[in-house]
């Protein structure tokens, strides 16, 4: 009897929330297409920014004598060369993006082998005027470069006499991969929790206040289905939409990764299998947890309204253990974190993508997601039992 | 058949059913009066066992509502009035047979009632269409045939002409009358001293969580010389507040 009035409120409660226009779009339709959308405008507007100094680098030179650096400069093309009178209002205004002030006695040092001054201005609140500035930084490091090889070459000294040591970078991870496995440790730890929390949320206010609201809760009580039979189907319902909602968010997640001229640039990023199943194994119990976290608040709510002012500060909360661990080194992370609830989960997280199984990390984790899932139940359980929150309208 | 005895619930401080015990047999309706607030829809609640009394008990087609709730649940049929409360997604027929398995019937036996039941209820043209267009008193038939689909052999209605028009309330007497017929024991409780007389067989007053009286209509016209049925609630619900 229990098992078939599990299947059938489970089955029942699904096909309803895929009838469900409005809950379809809301928990598969946007998190499906969000992140390739967002990481595409976020590519695209870094793009254009970057372009805009490489094909407008507008440098104003105010120069009192006429210096060998500033015919150096005047010969680089990608220098787009302004006058100026006034380069610090200039410069705020972003009429130009750097000014370089050259001294009368710049070349008089520079001859005489003496450190010559030089003077680089630009509006440090502004990316552009940065990018500009490290572009014209290396131009002057070529000029000294060039400087350099002439008195060495002036002393009869050959020029990699300077250079003892010669680095060639090799990378663990391949190349163009680095970056994006980068990002995924730091952004995907904090995904998942938050999708976890929000991917279960409509169907829970739907399957817990608003059974009240509808008034469909008082007759579905009058039936011969027990009432843990009923939180059960309701929960496994829950559990099913909150992961189909998370899946649609990595999904999107993982293509706008792949999406040539969005923020990643293509660097596909290659997860092992057994990683994808610890990581889905994650969240899958702890879109369990908060799912029956959140109808137990659900069905203790009267209405929509209040159950979705209820759930909502979980959102919050639970930014401050994942935030808090959000710049850690998947490589040394102390044991105490897994004690820390979330935060453990994000930790984690954070070793599985970096390839790391550590045991006893594992261990305690796992051990305290099954515990928050065993009190989130018990808690719902008592919630469905209660007279005073059925029955509280 | 029902029989309530000292049948008590009390939330916090409150004593919102005090002591109440009555009867009612196969083929009867008892009317249960009161104004809101007496304790109409808390006994009622209790006899569904939605709520566990805080004392005394009742028994249902002979199972303990305490003791024996799944049993009692399935012997039992409960309309209430207000919201029908219907799922609007599904069509009627899934609605109603949701609830239909819910009570344990199989899919063949919830085919054949919800067949039978769309013919008496007259909802061929729509009870497969989803319920969320439906008119108020499609609704309500939708609402009705699912409190009998598992044909319980006895039915609680709470106010279930509360907030209708004239016509959708005529269906839904019709359907208490059919249900007498149908030979269940029948509770009805509302606040309509007219609809009572007309549908009831016997009268208990409730006042406070108390039963201030009860017997047949005539029996109560006789007794205190009364032929409206109002004069002599509003006489007997005044007695007790002056006390």
């Amino acid at each position: 009897m229990g098992i078939n009035v599990i299947k059938l409120v489970f089955l029942k409660e699904l096909k309803d929330i895929f009838r469900d226009k409005k809950t379809i779009f809301m928990s598969l339709v946007i998190p499906l297409t969000i992140f390739p959308l967002l990481f595409l405008v976020l590519g695209g507007s870094m793009d254009k920014s970057m372009k805009q100094v490489e094909e407008n680098l507008t440098v104003a030179i105010v120069d009192s004598g006429n210096s060998s650096l500033s015919q150096f400069l005047h010969n680089q093309e990608t220098i787009k060369l302004v006058e100026s009178t006034d380069v610090e209002a200039d410069i705020k205004s972003g009429k130009i993006l750097v000014a370089l002030e050259i001294p009368a006695n710049f070349d008089e040092d520079i001859i005489a082998e003496k450190p010559a001054d030089l003077a680089l201005l630009y509006d440090n609140s502004s990316q552009s005027s940065q990018m500009a500035f490290s572009a014209v930084s290396s131009m002057v490091d070529a000029y000294s470069k060039v400087v350099i090889e002439e008195r060495l070459l002036a002393r009869d000294i050959r020029g990699d006499l300077l250079t003892p040591v010669v680095i060639d970078a090799r990378t663990t991870e391949k190349e163009e991969e680095g970056f994006g496995k980068f990002m995924l440790s730091l952004m995907l730890p904090l995904m998942l929790v938050i999708f976890s929390i929000t991917g279960p949320m409509g169907v829970a206010v739907d399957l817990g206040a608003g059974e009240k609201e509808r008034g469909t809760l008082e007759p579905l009580l009058t039936t011969q289905a027990g009432r843990l039979s009923l939180l059960w189907g309701k929960f496994f319902a829950i559990t099913v939409m909150g992961l189909l909602s998370t899946m649609a968010s990595l999904l999107g997640l993982l293509f706008s990764m792949r999406q040539e001229g969005g923020l990643f640039q293509g660097s596909a990023v290659s997860i092992e299998p057994i990683t994808l199943v610890l990581i889905g194994l994650v969240t899958l119990l702890l879109t369990m947890f908060f799912g029956a976290l959140e109808l137990s608040i659900s069905i203790y709510a009267r209405s929509f309204k209040e159950a979705q002012t209820y759930i909502s500060p979980l959102t919050m909360i639970s930014f401050i253990p994942t935030y808090a661990t959000y710049m850690l080194d998947a490589k040394n992370i102390e044991t105490y974190y897994f004690h820390i609830p979330l935060a453990n989960i994000s930790c984690i997280l954070k070793e599985f993508l970096a390839g790391i199984y550590n045991f006893t990390h594992i261990g305690i984790t796992f051990a305290w997601i099954i515990i928050y899932i065993i009190a989130a139940v018990l808690f719902a359980r008592y919630m469905f039992s209660k007279e005073e929150v059925i029955f509280r309208t | 058949m029902i029989e309530v005895m000292e049948l008590s619930k009390r939330f916090r401080k409150i004593l919102a059913v005090d002591g109440i015990s009555f009867h009612v047999a196969k083929g009867e309706i008892v009317g249960l009066v009161g104004e809101n607030g007496a304790g109409k829809t808390t006994t009622l609640r209790m006899l569904a066992t939605m709520l566990k009394p805080s004392s005394g008990t009742a028994a249902v087609n002979g199972y303990d509502i305490v003791q024996q709730p799944g049993q009692v649940r399935g012997e039992i049929g409960i309309l209430f009035g207000g919201e029908v409360g219907l799922y609007d997604r599904l069509t009627g027929r899934e609605n109603i047979g949701y609830f239909a398995e819910l009570n344990g019937m199989t899919k063949a036996e919830t085919s054949a009632s919800i067949n039978e039941l769309v013919k008496l209820l007259d909802m061929q043209e729509y009870i497969d269409r989803r319920v969320g267009k439906f008119s108020r008193g499609m609704k309500q038939k939708v609402a009705i045939a699912r409190s009998i689909v598992h044909n319980p052999s006895v039915m609680l209605f709470d106010e279930p002409t509360a907030g209708l028009d004239v016509s959708a309330a005529r269906i839904v007497q019709d359907f208490i009358l059919h249900c007498k017929q149908e030979n269940k024991a029948i509770i009805f409780s509302s606040h309509s001293m007219s609809e009572v007389e007309k549908l009831c067989d016997r009268i208990v007053m409730i006042h406070k969580g108390k039963i201030v009286e009860q017997g047949t209509v005539a029996e109560l016209k006789g007794k205190y010389r009364n032929d409206n049925l109002e004069d002599v609630f509003v006489q007997l619900v005044g007695d007790n507040n002056g006390n």
